[in-house]
């Protein structure tokens, strides 16, 4: 699928958004990690909280196979298919993402595989992470 | 828990598909509340409170517009999206129950016609908060993201695709019967389900609510002014909103994944009541899509999910023979979307014996819940009764 649409990176997202990796936030203090970012701690409310990369891949937890394009940019792009991915190094982590390649080539408990796209917004690199079928 | 407050008025605006009503909608609120505050016996005059959920119609403007009494009390819930419903009635409950006003409207005015439609995105190129994790991959409308909590949901518990067509068939049964539906003279049956196009899938177009435009409105007070009005009081039985520990977690991260947001709600609505699922002659289920709707009857205690294939069949869910008939004023999917709060409606119609499909005969039933939109977190429900 093509799509316009960024996300605007904030300090709790920006890692995330541009590493090229799967920087999932991390609390020091805890060593607990959630997701998506929060502007503080679930558990203990440190504000200062960083980031461990977890390996690019897992497995689809949900999907949906997209038919009716909700916005008009997504007419050539129909049908796509959005993958929920548990993530093999830590499942309780849910990754949502498009899936590349075949969009009805898709199941529950399939291994998928990160690969990331870039973008130049504002003198910066957004690198979006995709899904591909192991 | 006592129910100290009751409900004495219903109304609505007429209901229109979307861009249909010759009504702005503020207009249309206006004339739910109208009808509603004429439904009870009262006067606008009367009324000191207003209270929504999601609404952009401003009780500052509204008691202006309708020369309401002075304003004593106005509230909206958080989030939920159509998750509010339930939680709405139960702020009125809690205002009149502390004495902070008598008289107070609960209403939804929703058209989607004169602002934006709910199953439309598009415009921006930045997308913020927990959006930014799943916009920029077209996940963008409501059916796309309860489509991917029904897809694990038929997963786990191995729910068929005619499940969920027996949720849009209910509806749409059930509208036939009622004048004011929208859907009313257009039946569906099960080939036209199975044959609609895809929005995303697991969803046919069938599964999907429509965008409609309207208003819905309820008079609520206090048992001792509800005790001689024009219509006998419905009892606000209990009322229950809220959410297990991070099952609101955005970003289809929530702990209890997938889920109806309507554990705790039930856990707390039963506690309160001393009723269960089995005391419930006649239930409204939000259906924003039909696989929540699902989700939410098993996570109220109506079934387990992998019972769900059997429970729906034969066509339970649907008045008058079935066991437990949802949604008998035609619901979001027939009636007309208004965020659900027609189902909020139809809910206290069971209870005065005034349903175009009515369950228990004339005198109307002992308890009727309406469980309000699953797929958004905080969940909401009420059980209402005879006054």
């Amino acid at each position: 699928m093509e799509y316009q649409v960024l996300p605007e990176l904030t300090p709790y997202n920006r890692t995330w958004f541009t590493s090229g990796t799967l920087a999932v936030q991390h609390c020091p203090d805890c060593d607990v990690l959630q997701h998506p970012p929060e502007e503080l701690c679930h558990q203990c409310g440190r504000t200062s909280l960083d980031t461990r990369e977890l390996a690019p891949t897992g497995t689809v937890y949900s999907h949906t196979v997209v038919h009716y394009p909700a916005d008009p940019r997504l007419t050539a792009s129909v049908p796509y298919t959005v993958v929920l991915v548990a993530l093999d190094d830590v499942p309780q982590v849910r990754v949502i993402g498009d899936l590349l390649g075949d969009p009805h080539d898709v199941a529950v408990g399939m291994p998928v595989v990160a690969e990331w796209s870039e973008h130049e917004v504002d003198g910066e690199v957004i690198r979006l992470p995709h899904w591909r079928k192991v | 828990m006592e129910g100290k407050a009751v409900i004495v008025g219903v109304g609505e605006s007429p209901y229109y598909k979307r861009g249909g009503a010759p009504d702005t909608e503020f207009q249309l609120a206006c004339t739910a509340i109208r009808n509603a505050v004429a439904d009870a016996g009262l006067t606008l005059a009367d009324v000191h409170g207003f209270v929504s959920y999601m609404d952009r119609n401003d009780p500052v403007r509204l008691s202006a517009a309708l020369g309401s009494g002075d304003l004593h009390f106005s509230a909206q819930t958080f989030g939920g999206g159509g998750n509010g419903a339930g939680a709405a009635v139960t702020l009125a409950d809690a205002a009149i129950s502390a004495g902070y006003a008598e008289s107070v409207v609960v209403f939804r005015a929703l058209a989607q016609g004169q602002f934006h439609r709910y199953g439309q995105a598009g415009g921006a190129s930045r997308a913020r908060g927990a959006g930014a994790f799943t916009a920029p991959y077209g996940m963008l409308t409501p059916a796309q993201i309860n489509a991917m909590q029904t897809t694990r949901f038929m997963h786990d518990h191995g729910i068929t695709q005619d499940t969920l067509a027996e949720v849009a068939l209910a509806s749409y049964h059930h509208a036939q019967y009622n004048p004011r539906a929208i859907r009313y003279g257009t039946p569906l049956t099960r080939e036209d389900y199975h044959e609609s196009r895809w929005i995303a899938e697991p969803f046919h177009l069938f599964d999907c609510c429509p965008e409609n435009d309207g208003a819905a409105a309820i008079v609520v007070t206090s048992a001792e002014r509800g005790r001689d009005l024009a219509k006998p009081p419905v009892a606000i039985v209990a009322g229950a909103h809220g959410l297990a520990h991070r099952d609101g977690v955005p970003a289809f991260n929530e702990r209890n994944f997938p889920t109806a947001h309507k554990r705790l709600v039930a856990e707390q609505l039963w506690k309160r009541s001393g009723f269960g699922p089995s005391d419930i002659p006649v239930a409204q289920f939000y259906e924003n899509f039909t696989g929540p709707v699902l989700m939410a009857i098993c996570e109220m205690g109506f079934c387990e999910p992998g019972e769900l294939n059997d429970f729906v069949a034969d066509g339970n869910l649907r008045w008058p023979d079935g066991g437990l008939p949802i949604n008998t004023s035609g619901g979001n999917l027939g009636e007309g979307y208004i965020h659900g709060f027609g189902n909020v409606l139809e809910a206290v119609r069971q209870v005065r014996g005034e349903s175009t499909c009515q369950v228990g005969g004339a005198a109307g039933v002992d308890l009727s819940l309406s469980v309000s939109g699953p797929g958004y977190a905080p969940g909401s429900a009420v059980l209402l009764g005879k006054g």
